[in-house]
């Protein structure tokens, strides 16, 4: 009896330490075969790869280190983020995303100045202009914008960014017809459902809007694009007088909102728009049902494209393309812009919890050379990709199929995608640093229907489709500001009480019975925000911006 | 019939406890097991109390707690200035209240019918289906009733087919649907569950007096309404009083996740509040604020309830 009570005492006692002990955790950067091992967390939705990758492991063998990636998972980045700092524990790697801002304030970050000069390969990743624009208010760079960087000349095909998208079928129904305006997109989603109302027995629905939380732009930010502006994100830059204009309060937004409160009233914009999640929306899309949207192409085309092809959908017609559409005819779009904008708001940084910054860093500097760099986004020689007699890359169908499988990309293909890389062309000379960047090797690729559509079009990217523009200026984008703000300023606060006015009052601008009176309500509010607060902290930073870059004039 | 310890006011005197080394000896067992505890309530529920320093700081992490600025009372000025505040209070004490008495009164009467079934598999069958959704999390419950209640769900299916309305209702779009979705998701999920301890005191009421009942011609319902609700009355009370002191915990997860731009208004409680400004947007000493405010009401409503039992001379909890 004694000693059961003696047993129970221990364990209670060996139960109680382990409580204060269990979250301490010793932790050692090196394993047992003496290869590195890092920690990294990104503040975006991203799929988690096999322990025992191979290509990771490759990398690992030439390099000393690995990284164990992890993402956000259905919470927001500033949720994240917000826990991880009041919890004082980071991973080695952090990108914060929205939240990097928070990051920076809290003094998470190490400062990678100091360092820089000592790795080439990460040193030459920006130019001397860049790497101070990436400076913060103390004059330190913290963290490496990962994208949007081209080496060599550009070769862009995508339109990674945001549109009017539409399914090849609509288009081939119509006879491949110009669309340039809404009413001409609305028009042509109308007819077509008229025409077909039922898919495969499913209703096809005109329009959806995906709301979900910082998604939102998918409704909120079209009326820059439409009056012939680029993705500033928050505000319009006056490019002449370097003056900021709030999109929100245009005429032009009002159209914009008055066209979808029509379609809405007649019926063809999804009734749920405004209430689907995210995951929802993806099902919706992946379904094929959907005719058209707003939205940025890397939020659903990686999930939907593959999915559209398992089930052969994407034979029918049911990828999508983008439209110049402005807001009306005549206006030069700028949906798309060439050059890559340097977005300063977000980017790798290496936190206080490192304890081997040096290790990191050159771990980053061996991922930015070109033969890792193959193998990041091209995969292994004669096993993911093929080289002909002139060193050119090329990929067999078999090989493309199989790249777009998400279980074989958990257990071969590591692109340690958030870590810095580039686009463009290869040191070689020949190759595009991406397979979707390798003309051939994209336009292959393609769905024979996309293939059609393009020709009907004279097209052969997806770019074609919208046009081109130069880089808008050196302020550009202006997004990479707001999206860091945080509420220790007015305009931050006005900034925050915007977005949560714009989340409930525009869906009821839209859903309205009474158009005019529901905007003047929501006109009402979002005044009461104080947008000028936010505005001039706009202006204030355009003018810094564009000060500190005459200095390189 | 009265099993409460009901209107007599006897003076108890408690008989003084002596300490003597002899006696603490004896029961060494006990009081090392108390010590245990004791400091595991020390630790977990005492010490973390230090961070309500915040709520009087403006408080960056890089300052740390020691080294923040003190500000006083700013806080908590913001916070009860800020509209979006008192509309998330209302929502809480609405919502709280709305679960508080759809949640309980389901149970009893549940307890109530399921312990007039004669037919002992039946309900014990009846027992486990029903808190088997105890065991769901939120998670799991708001995502089957986004679906059941999506314009493809099965409650549009359903009014539609039986033509009770023509066109599928969009229940997430209306601010009027979202309290009573969120009242039902907690019927659901907890009904079951919480009549198990209603039950447990059913079990426990002297057969015997159902017995007198009978012999004085009680039919069932005069059985329920003169023996069964007397005889569980203490057991209410009890939870009843606990339960008050929960009002403000009307829920995170279920308004987090059910909730969208559409309905913020009437959907955001205190604790989506304190994550979006304290964790979100980094503010802790708001946030904290925000979590003081919420422990003082609860305190001060558990006592008044309490103050009430004890007039009324029922059970209370101190």
């Amino acid at each position: 009896m004694k000693a059961k009570r003696v047993t129970g005492m221990l364990l209670t006692s060996v139960l109680a330490v382990s409580l204060f002990t269990g979250c301490g955790g010793g932790k050692n950067n090196v394993n047992e075969d003496g290869m590195k091992e890092f920690t990294a967390f990104f503040a975006v939705p991203g799929a988690e790869i096999n322990d025992d990758n191979d290509i990771q492991q490759i990398i690992a063998e030439k390099t000393g280190a690995k990284v164990k990636e992890t993402w956000l998972t259905g919470q927001t980045a500033s949720e994240a983020v917000g826990t991880l700092i009041a919890g004082g524990e980071y991973p080695d790697f952090i990108d914060g995303g929205d939240a990097m801002g928070q990051l920076y304030e809290a003094g998470a970050l190490v400062p990678l100045d100091d360092y820089l000069d000592n790795y080439p390969n990460i040193k030459e990743y920006y130019s001397d202009e860049e790497w101070d624009k990436l400076r913060q208010d103390d004059g330190h760079i913290y963290w490496i914008q990962q994208f949007q960087n081209i080496k060599g000349e550009e070769k862009a095909t995508t339109h990674n960014d945001e549109a009017f998208w539409i399914q090849t079928r609509v288009l081939e129904w119509a006879g491949y017809p110009e669309v340039n305006t809404m009413d001409e997109y609305f028009d042509l989603l109308e007819s077509y459902v008229e025409a077909n109302p039922m898919e495969d027995g499913t209703e096809n629905i005109a329009y959806t809007i995906l709301c979900e939380d910082w998604r939102y732009y998918c409704l909120e930010n079209a009326p820059q694009f439409l009056d012939g502006y680029p993705n500033d994100g928050s505000v319009i830059v006056d490019p002449d007088e370097l003056k900021i204009i709030d999109y929100n309060t245009t005429d032009t937004a009002k159209r914009y909102f008055k066209k979808l409160n029509e379609e809405y009233q007649k019926g063809y914009v999804d009734p749920e728009s405004f209430t689907q999640t995210y995951d929802e929306y993806i099902a919706k899309l992946s379904t094929g049902r959907v005719l058209g949207m707003i939205d940025q192409w890397w939020n659903f085309a990686y999930n939907v494209n593959d999915s559209l092809k398992q089930q052969g959908l994407d034979e029918k017609g049911c990828n999508y393309v983008p439209l110049p559409i402005t807001i009306d005819k005549g206006i030069k779009n700028q949906w798309h812009n060439s050059g890559g904008a340097l977005n300063v708001g977000f980017g790798l940084a290496i936190t206080t919890s490192c304890e081997d910054v040096e290790g990191a860093l050159q771990f980053i500097d061996n991922l930015l050379g070109q033969e890792i760099h193959n193998l990041r986004f091209w995969g292994e020689e004669g096993v993911d990709y093929e080289v002909d007699d002139e060193g050119y890359f090329y990929r067999t169908e078999e090989q493309r199929t199989q790249a777009a499988d998400a279980a074989y990309k958990a257990s071969h293909l590591c692109t340690y995608s958030y870590f810095p890389q580039y686009k463009g062309t290869s040191d070689d000379g020949i190759n595009a640093n991406r397979p979707d960047e390798q003309p051939e090797e994209f336009y292959d690729s393609l769905n024979s229907t996309v293939q059609k559509c393009f020709k009907a079009y004279g097209c052969e990217t997806y770019v074609d489709m919208l046009g081109t523009n130069e880089a808008p200026g050196s302020w550009y984008p202006m997004y990479s500001f707001s999206n860091a703000m945080t509420t220790s300023t007015p305009g931050g606060v006005a900034w925050t009480k915007m977005g949560e006015i714009k989340h409930e009052y525009l869906p009821r601008v839209v859903m309205s019975k009474n158009f005019d009176s529901a905007w003047d309500e929501y006109m009402t509010a979002y005044d009461g925000c104080d947008p000028q607060a936010f505005l001039n902290e706009m202006q204030a930073e355009l003018d810094r911006r564009m000060e500190e870059a005459a200095k390189y004039q | 019939m009265s099993f409460g310890t009901k209107s007599k006011r006897v003076k108890v005197v408690e008989p003084k406890i002596q300490f003597s080394w002899k006696e603490a000896k004896r029961q060494k067992t006990l009081l090392i097991w108390s010590g245990v505890i004791l400091i595991y309530g020390v630790i977990f529920y005492y010490l973390p109390l230090g961070g309500w320093l915040m709520a009087f700081q403006n408080y960056r992490p890089i300052d740390g707690l020691f080294h923040s600025e003190f500000v006083g009372l700013q806080k908590f000025q913001q916070l009860f200035s800020d509209a979006t505040f008192l509309r998330v209070i209302r929502n809480t004490l609405a919502m709280g209240v709305i679960n508080l008495v759809v949640t309980f009164i389901a149970a009893i009467v549940f307890a109530i019918l399921l312990n007039e079934v004669r037919n002992a598999f039946g309900k014990k069958t009846v027992q486990t289906i029903s808190y088997l959704p105890h065991f769901l999390s939120w998670i799991i419950v708001t995502g089957i009733i986004h679906d059941a209640l999506s314009g493809t769900g099965i409650i549009n299916d359903l009014l539609v087919n039986l033509n009770i309305i023509d066109q599928p209702i969009n229940f997430f779009a209306h601010k009027q649907y979202f309290w009573p979705i969120v009242a039902f998701a907690n019927v659901w999920k907890e009904t079951g569950w919480n009549a198990i301890i209603y039950l447990a005191a059913i079990t426990s009421i002297d057969p015997s007096l159902y017995e007198a009942a009978a012999i004085d011609g009680a039919g069932r319902w005069a059985k329920i309404k003169h023996v069964t609700i007397p005889g569980i009355r203490p057991t209410i009370m009890i939870l009843l009083l606990m339960n008050v002191g929960n009002v403000l915990n009307a829920g995170f997860e279920i308004q987090y996740l059910l909730g969208n731009g559409l309905v913020q208004s009437v959907s955001q409680t205190i604790d989506i509040y304190v994550l979006n400004w304290g964790i979100s947007q980094g503010d802790f000493s708001l946030g904290t604020a925000a979590g003081i405010f919420k422990s003082v009401v609860s305190i001060v409503l558990i006592v008044i309830a309490n103050q009430i039992a004890k007039r009324n001379g029922d059970e209370r909890l101190f």
